[in-house]
């Protein structure tokens, strides 16, 4: 083919919101995926788009998404295929820095050269090269390292409604993970608010890794595609930053994070311009795509026998909805699965993570062992049985139930608080020191409520603490001050 | 649908629970009725003949009887606990039970030894849970309590008084003192001198007013009949007295869960309405946009 040789050039023919079509000779079609630049001005105003194209309408025509804005553009421009998909830069050199989709730094300063550029789409790794070993993330959150324990080396979804604690807990995870990891991390904004990039890299600026004088930023490279950008800019974010990231793990070998807020706007970003691909909507009006589309990103964040990615992934469920298409496909890619709920919020525990809803791949004996699966259980158990006396609570009062149903209620209503712990990130907000609570002193605290021992505590003193000593000396201080 | 669905099986739950808690409510108000009628009959007979004893025993008279008479020690103490048969009356067993529980814990922490008697299956069951051992068991009273029934206890008590091996008898149980207060209470019965100042019944008769009786044909055989029923008369009027309060807490509680279960329709029935809107909406987007994106 003609494109692969260089650059040829065509016409636009039509634009339509963020898609565009183009017409080339019929000898030299741009290939699917290929990306096709527009760099003229009208008027004075420069024009420069970056396409992708996405479909061939026959008669040399393409179709394509336009991975910036379309503002501006006018039918019979000039459009230059590139002649390969969309590279960005990928290195060492990348560190410290902050992109947007195209690979162009946005930090101001200055250009980033590195030796080599990849191309976004990418085949996700071969069966064979898959790691297989499984072994647990410790990050010092109560709730999460004993119900819902990650995976080195896997992928972690947080699922919540708006407004629940997404980005803190994300946010939280990057200064517990990142500060104690040696690897590099990639963080990837989609589609999420552009102030809150903003202050997730004042905030990697100042957090220190370990006991070094280095700031976490110097081992992160951050890609953003946020709300203000167009639907094909956060449809492809994602793909560029993953691409940053496989390069880590396949050059450098080193245990690699990778962080996504948010992967509903991906989802929703392909929703957008599916319609003006002339698709047919499909279930709530999602792309008829959108398994292949995620099963694409999803398969390549993965760890092979060179390196390993671990990912974190926040995931935006619409209206509270778990059963909304997008969240519950994202739901099947991953392997441990946190759901926060409102419910929770409303109590004023946070984080708002669903003891119930929450689930891990490995909350197993095999993988964790049996005293910490049959604690985890153990709570769960309390915590199901609670909430299936709520509606006899709501009724009839709590004076109806028999006796050993008043010890669960009084039990869960302890463990319930006790699920909640004070955030590194949150210190300024809520004046109390964030709690790294180890997973041993976890896991006896919780032993010890199921078992009974903190009965006699009142349930305030449950609240916002560390291990469950502390609560034992909140509680002492408590009775001071009353 | 899957959410709309389920919200209706809990709605449907819920309104059952309704019908069950209004049901009982109505119940509750009917026995109460009568239940009361019979706890005010007795209550007029109770007081007289605490009053005659309590003027008696106030008369210096020479002769006395073995009931009337405390003791030194307080070895041998029964407690009998006044507790329902069944559930669904919202505080009136925690009630009693809070009490007598803390009735026990001073008694233990004396060093005494106490027997215990339970009359309800919810009192059995919450000290068994606790671990205690019950001495007498009673769970055939309902709410009509027969005077037999309570005169076969009462005859046993004092034998046991007069035979030295019970040095006293407390009653814990919900007193009725008029359809909006009730109070859980503990009242000692045996030794029955100490019968004024807990009670405060027969106070207006007591005072000032010494009677000069004439015994025909002795003071002692009147005292030798009227002393045990008047201690039975007391302790039957316990056991009316709790049948009463438990058809009120009954009825509070069951009308008070009739309004929650209201309450939980309403808040099910919106959810549902807007599940069933949401669900019709998004199906017709999906209709009219793959309607359009055929054309």
């Amino acid at each position: 083919m003609a494109t692969a040789t260089g650059q040829t050039a065509g016409q636009v023919t039509q634009i339509i919101g963020s898609t565009f079509d183009a017409e080339f000779s019929e000898e030299s079609l741009p290939e699917i995926y290929n990306a096709l630049k527009i760099d003229t001005d009208v008027k004075g105003v420069p024009v420069k788009v970056t396409g992708e194209v996405q479909q061939h309408l026959g008669g040399g025509r393409v179709r394509c998404v336009a991975l910036g804005s379309t503002d501006g553009m006018v039918r019979g421009m000039d459009v230059v295929d590139t002649g390969a998909p969309l590279s960005v830069p990928v290195g060492k050199e990348t560190l410290g820095r902050v992109f947007n989709l195209l690979g162009e730094p946005v930090d101001g300063r200055g250009e980033v050269v590195t030796e080599e550029h990849w191309p976004i789409h990418r085949t996700p790794p071969p069966l064979e090269d898959l790691s297989s070993k499984t072994e647990v993330f410790e990050t010092g959150i109560k709730v999460v390292d004993l119900l819902t324990p990650f995976v080195r080396g896997g992928k972690a979804g947080l699922f919540g409604g708006a407004g629940l604690g997404k980005t803190v807990i994300l946010t939280e995870l990057i200064a517990r993970i990142a500060s104690a990891h040696g690897g590099y991390s990639v963080f990837a904004g989609v589609g999420e608010r552009t102030r809150e990039g903003n202050d997730l890299w004042l905030e990697m600026q100042e957090t220190k890794i370990g006991q070094t004088d280095r700031s976490v930023i110097e081992q992160t490279c951050m890609v953003f595609g946020q709300m203000n950008e167009p639907p094909g800019a956060r449809l492809r974010v994602a793909l560029s930053a993953l691409t940053m990231a496989e390069w880590f793990r396949d050059t450098t070998g080193t245990d690699t994070l990778l962080f996504v807020d948010n992967i509903f706007r991906f989802s929703q970003a392909g929703s957008e311009v599916s319609a003006l691909l002339g698709r047919m909507p499909s279930a709530v009006g999602y792309q008829p795509t959108l398994g292949t589309e995620l099963g694409e990103l999803q398969e390549r964040i993965t760890s092979t026998k060179k390196g390993a990615i671990t990912s974190v992934q926040a995931v935006y469920v619409p209206a509270d909805d778990p059963t909304d298409p997008a969240p519950a496909t994202a739901f099947a890619h991953l392997d441990a699965f946190i759901y926060l709920e409102r419910k929770i919020t409303e109590k004023g525990i946070y984080p708002a993570i669903d003891p119930l809803a929450s689930s891990s791949r490995v909350l197993d004996p095999q993988y964790v062992g049996d005293r910490h699966y049959a604690v985890a259980r153990e709570v769960q158990q309390i915590l199901q049985r609670y909430r299936e006396l709520q509606d006899i609570i709501a009724i009839l009062g709590v004076d109806e139930l028999s006796e050993d149903d008043k010890l669960v209620v009084h039990r869960a209503r302890r463990i319930e608080r006790f699920l909640s712990q004070p955030f590194l990130v949150a210190e300024v907000f809520t004046g109390k020191e964030g709690k790294i609570t180890p997973l041993e002193e976890t896991i006896q605290s919780f032993e010890e409520i199921c078992e009974g021992k903190w009965d006699h505590l009142p349930e305030a003193a449950f609240m916002y603490v560390g291990g469950v000593e502390e609560a034992a000396e909140q509680a002492r201080q408590m009775a001071e001050e009353a | 649908m899957a959410k709309a669905r389920a919200i209706v099986k809990r709605l449907k739950a819920v309104r059952n629970v309704r019908k069950i808690t209004r049901t009982m409510e109505l119940i509750a108000t009917a026995r109460f009725k009568k239940a009361m009628d019979r706890a005010t009959e007795a209550a007029a007979y109770t007081q007289k003949i605490s009053e005659i004893v309590d003027d008696l025993s106030s008369a210096a008279l020479t002769f006395s009887h073995p009931l009337l008479e405390g003791r030194e020690t307080q070895e041998n103490s029964a407690l009998l606990i006044l507790t329902s048969n069944r559930g669904l009356c919202g505080g009136y067993n925690g009630g009693v039970l809070r009490l007598a529980n803390r009735r026990m814990q001073e008694l233990r922490d004396e060093g005494r030894s106490l027997s215990l008697e339970v009359s309800g299956k919810r009192g059995l069951a919450f000290l068994r849970f606790q671990g205690e051992s019950i001495e007498q068991e009673y769970t055939h009273f309902e709410d009509k309590p027969t005077f037999d029934e309570v005169d076969e206890l009462a005859s046993r008590y004092v034998s046991a008084y007069v035979g030295g091996t019970l040095d006293r008898l407390d009653v814990a149980y919900v007193r009725f003192e008029s359809s909006s207060r009730q109070t859980a209470t503990i009242e000692t019965l045996l030794p029955i001198g100490q019968l004024k100042e807990d009670s405060g019944e027969g106070e207006t008769a007591g005072e000032g007013l010494s009677v000069d009786y004439e015994f025909l044909p002795s003071a002692g055989e009147i005292l030798e009949e009227i002393v045990p029923a008047s201690f039975k008369a007391r302790l039957f009027k316990c056991f009316l007295d709790a049948a009463v309060s438990e058809q009120i807490f009954r009825m509070v509680a069951m009308k008070g869960a009739t309004e929650n279960a209201g309450e939980m329709i309403d808040s099910l029935s919106m959810q549902y309405n807007r599940a069933r809107q949401t669900q019709i909406t998004s199906e017709l987007s999906e209709i009219i946009g793959g309607a359009a994106a055929l054309d």
